[in-house]
């Protein structure tokens, strides 16, 4: 059962995410009408699935708001600020009443009442009064006018038996569904109904004639009586492919026929229908033709499938990966020819099998993009900031995880700029800037990273206040020389903030230094640019993936490691006399390179004997050199998370197990890099951080 | 308006996602273990719709239906049967016995729910 309300819950969560995408699309656009359609959809899905899931509330809120979005998608209103306003805080209520789930609280539902009564004040008193009148009426009469030419008319004639009540059945509740299906007229025959003394209250005296005017197939209507198709008489005939029933006319001349003889002459209703409808049904066709070609745009060309089942997938891959490995090693050691080609060949198709597995992972930015545009468009609102905000490259795709854990911190970058970036228009106008600022969020490839920059032009942050800020809290000497870049980056530690007066939205405590531990945990990095007046930059750079790397397998002394190849620049040789010890730069064509030797960093002894490797890698702009003893190859590595007990080494991103068995760890150049810088700023003392 | 329903059904699992579905649709949910267990709450408990088994330990569902109909007060209660897809025959022979409808296993939540709108409302 809860796997239905799970169903429920992605399905309702996902409808939403649709219905605000449609909405913001409409602030723009307020006439496009495939966004209107959407929207209707959505609520109406949404309605209806919370309904046959016993949310009741959200069955009764979402009401009045798709009666409304019927109306405006039968142009009956017209789109308007204050109605795309009022729904999206009402799509926020369907989220509130979704999380509380069955046990809603009361002051949610007088919520749900005050929106309920704003929604409806958009609803036009004609159609409000049906509304308040019959919902079942109100629907059905608002449909019949747009699917009037979709709909067939029918003729459905139910005689019970006598003997039904002792099957426990209500026939009135039969014709109720029936009825519900469309427009109609009922007839029921009551002339064989005795008089009360020889009635007899367990016998059925009555019969029903009811026209109705339908969408669903006569199977549908078949489906209704099913329980009482050998209890009754039952005959359903098709009248006319349209709704005969929205015609005066018809109704006239059924309403006289009826009277006259209590019974109906099937053929002569069909003629009237005939004559009746010629002009109507030529117009109905094209209307056809158009939603056709309207579905067919809509058709979905993917599947569903739990995340569960694509976490197995991954880890399957691995596990090949690593047999894979193992089959390289045994065909290298056992020269084979037909088993040295049959591996290679397994080698080429595994690393397709994990290129195609991962690229399932990746889910596109827009995923998330809409969260992110409602975000600008209530804050700037809220602050009263003009604001666009535009977007490049989300089409750009990331790992599913990685995405659910980036929106936290991006939603907070964005708030800061908000808050904190973008200027009044006042002040912009005094400063000699467009009066509308800009946030541009920017997502793009950058070799197997992914980049993701959120760039406003506002106020910039001023490194002056940061050096204060930092004094003050302790965080730098009072004396300490840093360079620009450096102080930007204080921004990162926790206790930082910048701001003057801590405001509603940015600074709730949650700082940037949050931002950058969560960017951290999914391997990312965050960087920072600012220039006072012109605005603030930052960018997320994140790994493609998160479990499978292409790496290149090192040795020192009789130790393996894994530098990804991702930041592998060049690889050269040379001798520890040649590396000067002074200054850490070596010198490789004519260019002073700096470099870390890890022997040091690992406290192995010196190698002063044989050559050793130089592996170049790109660090920030510039290249740096890691010194190691050997380069053995290329490997697939499967990364491995190291446990708790290792978790704060983070020069070392992971281990992999090797064909062998052997367990190699993977090094995190940058941070190596980055320790290495601050030993060595450390040792000569010369600023302390 | 929640309706008070008796499910009767010696599987523990099909008990279970009848009574969440019903109770999440805001009916008041009785469960009996077979049709001797059911008849103990055929003592004047309000009852508004009966939903059985067919095969069942003790007392099986077509027994079942034809002591309830039996019984002065419970003469018109609808009754609907849990059945699957192959049991025809056993289709035939409930409703004989004056069951109302019959519910086809496997089913999911609005299909059940759908069969109930049916017979009760």
């Amino acid at each position: 059962m809860d796997q239905f309300i799970k169903k429920f819950y992605e399905e309702a969560l996902d409808l939403i995410q649709e219905l605000e995408k449609s909405l913001l699309i409409l602030e723009d656009d307020p006439s496009n009408k495939s966004h209107i359609e959407q929207v209707f959809r959505a609520m109406h899905t949404i309605k209806g699935n919370s309904a046959m899931f016993g949310f009741v509330h959200i069955d009764k809120f979402t009401h009045n708001l798709e009666t409304v979005y019927d109306l405006v998608r039968l142009g009956k209103i017209k789109i308007s600020a204050s109605l795309l306003t009022i729904t999206l805080s009402a799509v926020d209520h369907i989220k509130r009443l979704l999380n509380e789930g069955e046990h809603v609280e009361q002051d949610t539902l007088a919520a749900s009442d005050s929106l309920t009564v704003q929604i409806n004040k958009f609803i036009p008193v004609e159609s409000n009064s049906n509304n308040i009148a019959d919902n079942v009426t109100a629907m059905s009469e608002a449909e019949s006018v747009t699917e009037n030419i979709n709909q067939t008319t029918y003729l459905v004639s139910f005689k019970p038996h006598a003997d039904i009540f002792k099957f426990g059945t209500n026939p009135l509740f039969l014709v109720d569904e029936l009825c519900a299906l469309g427009m109609h007229i009922s007839f029921p025959a009551i002339i064989n109904i005795p008089e009360i003394a020889f009635l007899q209250t367990d016998t059925c005296y009555t019969e029903w004639n009811i026209f109705i005017a339908s969408s669903e197939d006569i199977n549908s209507i078949h489906d209704i009586f099913i329980f009482v198709e050998d209890d009754c008489e039952l005959e359903i005939l098709p009248i006319a492919d349209y709704n005969l029933l929205g015609k005066e006319q018809f109704i006239n001349i059924i309403s006289e026929l009826y009277a006259a003889n209590n019974t109906f002459d099937i053929s002569e209703l069909r003629n009237y229908a005939q004559t009746l409808s010629s002009a109507e049904v030529l117009r109905g066709d094209k209307q056809i033709a158009k939603r056709r070609e309207n579905t067919k745009d809509n058709s979905i060309s993917s599947i569903r499938v739990s995340s569960d089942k694509i976490d197995g997938l991954m880890n399957l891959v691995s596990e090949l990966v690593t047999m894979q490995a193992q089959l390289s090693l045994f065909a290298e050691q056992n020269f084979l020819p037909e088993l040295t080609s049959i591996s290679e060949n397994m080698d080429k198709i595994s690393r397709r099998l994990r290129d195609t597995a991962f690229s399932i992972c990746l889910i596109p930015l827009d995923n998330m993009l809409t969260r992110f545009q409602r975000l600008v468009r209530d804050v700037s609102t809220e602050l009263n900031k003009n604001v666009t905000f535009l977007t490049e490259g989300t089409e750009t795709e990331l790992d599913k995880t990685m995405i659910e854990s980036l929106a936290d911190p991006i939603m907070h970058i964005l708030r800061n700029s908000l808050d904190h970036g973008i200027e009044s228009a006042a002040e912009r106008k005094r400063k000699g800037k467009f009066e509308q600022g800009t946030i541009l969020l920017k997502a793009f490839y950058s070799g197997t990273n992914v980049h993701i920059q959120i760039s406003d032009d506002g106020a910039g942050i001023d490194v002056e206040k940061i050096r204060v800020k930092a004094i003050q809290k302790e965080l730098i000497a009072a004396d300490a020389v840093l360079s620009k870049q450096e102080l930007l980056e204080l921004i990162f530690f926790s206790g930082l903030s910048t701001a003057e007066k801590v405001s509603e939205l940015s600074g709730r405590g949650v700082g940037m230094d949050v931002v950058k531990r969560k960017i951290t945990e999914i391997r990312g990095e965050v960087e920072i640019a600012s220039e006072v007046n012109k605005g603030t930059t930052i960018t997320i750079k994140l790994p493609l993936t998160l479990s499978i790397i292409d790496g290149l397998l090192v040795k020192i002394e009789d130790t393996l490691f894994v530098v990804p190849l991702s930041s592998v620049d060049t690889i050269f040789a040379a001798k520890y006399s040649e590396l000067n010890e002074y200054n850490h730069l070596v010198i490789h064509a004519g260019k002073q390179i700096p470099y870390v030797y890890l022997r040091k960093m690992f406290h192995y002894s010196v190698n002063t004997d044989t050559q050793e490797q130089v592996i170049v890698v790109n660090y920030m702009d510039t290249s740096v050199g890691i010194v190691v003893d050997r380069v053995v190859g290329e490997y697939q590595a499967v990364l491995k998370p190291l446990g708790k007990s290792f978790k704060n080494l983070d020069i070392i991103s992971g281990a992999t197990i090797l064909g062998d068995g052997t367990i190699a760890l993977v090094l995190d150049t940058t941070k190596i890099i980055k320790q290495f810088i601050n030993a060595e700023l450390n040792q000569n003392k010369q600023i302390s951080l | 308006m929640g309706k008070s329903i008796l499910i009767v059904d010696d599987s523990e699992s099909i008990r279970e996602v009848v009574c969440f579905t019903l109770e999440s649709a805001g009916h008041t949910v009785i469960k009996a273990v077979d049709g001797q267990d059911a008849l103990r709450f055929l003592d004047g408990t309000k009852l508004d719709l009966i939903i059985t088994d067919l095969h069942m330990p003790v007392m099986d569902g077509i027994t079942l239906i034809r002591e309830v109909r039996a019984k002065e007060e419970y003469k018109f209660i609808p009754i609907l049967f849990l059945t699957t897809e192959s049991q025809n025959d056993k289709k035939m022979q409930a409703k004989e016995a004056g069951a109302t409808g019959w519910i086809v296993k496997p089913f999911v939540p609005e299909k059940l729910l759908a069969a109930i709108s049916k017979v009760v409302r």
